[in-house]
């Protein structure tokens, strides 16, 4: 009797937090699939509607506004995580040392993040205001012509301004990375006479990747889902070039009223980005696995 | 104790109903009420809770009022609206939605208010009321089913509606000898004929940002050249001869216009006239009084204003906002004493003097109206052609607004050809409406 009591022990204390993961996600995940078979106007409570089976799904699979964005959300998520990646690792790995008043360089460079997306959008539409923006009076002064940043350039002046607000995010990761690296392995590789680019490549990188491959992940996913900077922005516009997927799924709710189908949306949105997990975390357990067999090999050798 | 609380208030109340009886006041049954209502963040209904304490003061009914940004109204009625007990007596709704209301049965047919008369005041003169807003935002179930006609109903009064004027420099077209445009050739002359004259000044001002902005801006071309969205029988006709002129003559409004057009809205289409950086704007009469307001404006004085100018008819814009009753309401009989009250000559020119736009048209003749606002004469006569058909109130409306939109942005910005990009459109739409049933009887 006690023992059945003691195993069950580590399950009473589970309860809570799985009553609240079930009424928290997993209630209105269903209640997303489960809208997404139906065809749902904001007017009608969900047992009033009708059941379209996958049409909903079908329907965005040969919606050319969907593969746009589709499009747009790929090709903006690429870039933005890509670049700022390069950079803010590069910026770690030039910080990475003890320079006077780090700690107030630090929290200077992560402050774009802390600014909420609202505020970032507003100040970066300012920026590339095309008379009295800053850009363009500084280009009027300099003597360049004025670029036509969010009509011409949009999806580029929106990849710029996040890349603004979330290297730091990259950064900040790496150098906490980098700062917790064994300095034994370093420290023998000096030893050995490699040099700073070869440390770079052949120590720090490798030692850091199971970090930067979860940052990275988390970059990604955040990617796919921003809205608020670009809906500040640009609305989605001119024509689709910088709607977003989240801003179309927005859209499709409030402007368009088909909840059945943005629940669609966001459930294809979903399992993209749960393919993209599942596919990192296959890649982190392989490199795990080589790493592992590499160790035996070793061990064996001796 | 209690008993003597019960004695005294019945006495009190017998007292009431007696005085009610000698004084006639269609009010006295509804003192006390407290009317929970729904507006939009507009400077129209700014102006309206102005003279609400006056409603409160002359009535004894309450009023509290719930304001939103409107897309966020929209959003929120749409849920207050479907549950079985709502929180508003009487909500202010946006032109489209009054399809999606009526549709969905969540607004109070009128006649039942307006035929009681106890309720109804006989004074009221609903003849006063601008028809075409009375048409546009209030009356459902005509021709087309949100139309007028035979077989339709009113569902609410138009209050806080707009129609589009033309605003002008009068300083800069006496400078160059050029006329004030009554037709849409003028207009596109004087349109690109400034930036040559007045380096630096762009034509005209207008929005064109993508989605609903483009989607607006074509369609404030498309009814005075003659174009429609539809024809009777529903088939897209929006890619005629018409409609490729309506989109050419944005496209040259846009090219003509100054810096950064292709993303304005209408605030930002507004504050570059009112910088200064144009020359015209054709717009929503609810932009007007910022023109002429000092602190906000360095053109003070120097705006002439016309009627919407004229291509094959003259066709300025219906839009804006309506009051109605929500099927749900709690208290709708008040609801209505105040819609009722809002909407009177009294109640129009006390919110038109506060800065609202007048939805009557003996307001818009008052002598001290129009020395508070001297282009409300204007805007009077602008409005007897403000045309009921401008846009098509369906509930799919959002969808096919959605993709013009995105098109004419396509256009203005990538070059893309019109007729190709109207065609486009054309097709789109009718698979829309085949889906939503409007080809049924076909």
């Amino acid at each position: 009797m006690k023992s059945t009591l003691n195993r069950l022990t580590p399950y009473v204390f589970f309860m809570p937090a799985a009553v609240i993961m079930i009424i928290a996600l997993f209630y209105p995940l269903l209640y997303m699939i489960w809208g997404s078979f139906r065809r749902w106007s904001p007017s009608q409570q969900i047992g009033e509607t009708e059941f379209v089976g996958l049409r909903n799904y079908i329907s965005l699979w040969n919606d050319p506004n969907f593969a746009e964005s589709m499009g747009v959300t790929l090709k903006f998520a690429v870039s933005v995580v890509t670049i700022e990646m390069l950079l803010g690792v590069g910026l770690a790995l030039l910080l990475d040392r003890n320079i006077r008043g780090m700690s107030v360089l630090r929290t200077l460079f992560i402050l774009p993040m802390m600014i909420a997306p609202v505020v970032v959008g507003l100040m970066w539409r300012y920026i590339y205001h095309p008379t009295i923006g800053t850009f363009n009076r500084f280009l009027d002064t300099i003597g360049v012509e004025r670029v036509d940043w969010l009509g011409q350039n949009a999806l580029m002046s929106v990849i710029i301004a996040d890349i603004w607000q979330w290297t730091p995010f990259i950064f900040i990761l790496s150098l906490a990375a980098l700062q917790s690296l064994p300095q034994s392995a370093l420290e023998a590789s000096r030893i050995d006479g490699a040099t700073g680019w070869q440390q770079i490549w052949h120590i720090k990188i490798p030692l850091m990747m199971p970090v930067l491959i979860v940052t990275c992940l988390l970059r990604l996913i955040d990617a796919f889902k921003v809205l608020e900077v670009i809906l500040v922005m640009t609305e989605g516009g001119p024509g689709l070039s910088t709607e977003i997927l989240a801003l179309r799924i927005s859209r499709t709710a409030t402007e368009f009223r088909e909840l059945g189908v943005a629940a669609a949306m966001s459930n294809y949105l979903l399992i993209l980005l749960m393919l993209l997990t599942a596919a990192m975390f296959t890649y982190t357990k392989l490199q795990e696995a080589r790493a592992n067999r590499l160790r035996m090999a070793v061990e064996a050798d001796d | 104790m209690t008993f003597m609380k019960y004695g005294l208030t019945g006495a009190i109340a017998g007292l009431a109903v007696s005085a009610t009886a000698l004084l006639a006041n269609p009010y006295a049954e509804y003192e006390g009420t407290t009317l929970i209502v729904n507006f939009p963040a507009h400077p129209h209904y700014n102006a309206a809770i102005k003279a609400l304490p006056e409603f409160t003061k002359q009535t004894g009914i309450e009023v509290e009022v719930d304001q939103l940004p409107y897309l966020k109204m929209r959003e929120r009625q749409t849920l207050e609206l479907a549950q079985d007990e709502g929180e508003y007596d009487l909500i202010s709704y946006v032109v489209f939605s009054k399809a999606d209301y009526v549709y969905a049965d969540q607004l109070e047919n009128l006649a039942k208010f307006f035929m009681n008369p106890k309720l109804a005041d006989p004074s009221y003169d609903a003849d006063d009321l601008i028809d075409g807003y009375v048409q546009n935002i209030g009356v459902a179930g005509g021709t087309k089913g949100y139309l007028p006609g035979p077989t339709g109903s009113l569902f609410g009064i138009p209050f806080g509606s707009e129609t589009s004027v033309l605003a002008y420099r009068k300083d800069i077209f006496e400078k160059h000898g050029i006329a004030e445009p009554e037709t849409y050739e003028q207009l596109l002359d004087a349109a690109c004929a400034i930036p040559e004259l007045e380096p630096g000044m762009g034509g005209m001002a207008s929005r064109a940002a993508s989605g609903h902005q483009a989607s607006h801006a074509f369609l404030l071309h498309l009814a005075p050249l003659g174009g429609r969205v539809f024809d009777d029988a529903w088939n897209p006709i929006i890619n005629n001869a018409a409609g490729v002129e309506a989109a050419n003559a944005l496209k040259t409004i846009v090219d003509c216009g100054p810096e950064g057009s292709l993303s304005f809205g209408p605030s930002e289409a507004a504050n570059a006239f009112s910088n200064g950086d144009a020359a015209m704007f054709l717009d929503s009469i609810a932009f007007m009084p910022g023109f002429e307001n000092p602190e906000r404006s360095s053109v003070v004085g120097k705006v002439g204003y016309a009627m919407h100018p004229m291509g094959v008819r003259r066709g300025s814009q219906t839009g804006g906002f309506g009051i109605g009753i929500p099927k749900n309401a709690e208290n709708k009989e008040a609801a209505f004493l105040l819609m009722q009250w809002l909407t009177s000559k009294e109640g129009d020119l006390m919110v038109a003097m506060n800065g609202g736009n007048p939805s009557r048209f003996s307001t818009y003749q008052d002598a001290g109206l129009n020395e508070k606002y001297p282009f409300s004469a204007t805007f009077g006569e602008a409005l007897k052609y403000a045309d009921p058909d401008w846009r098509p109130i369906i509930p799919v409306w959002g969808k096919i607004n959605a993709d013009i939109g995105t098109t004419m942005s396509k256009v203005l910005t990538e070059g893309l050809d019109i007729q190709e990009a109207l065609d486009g459109v054309a097709e789109r739409t009718r698979a829309v409406m085949d889906e939503a049933g409007y080809y049924t009887w076909q």
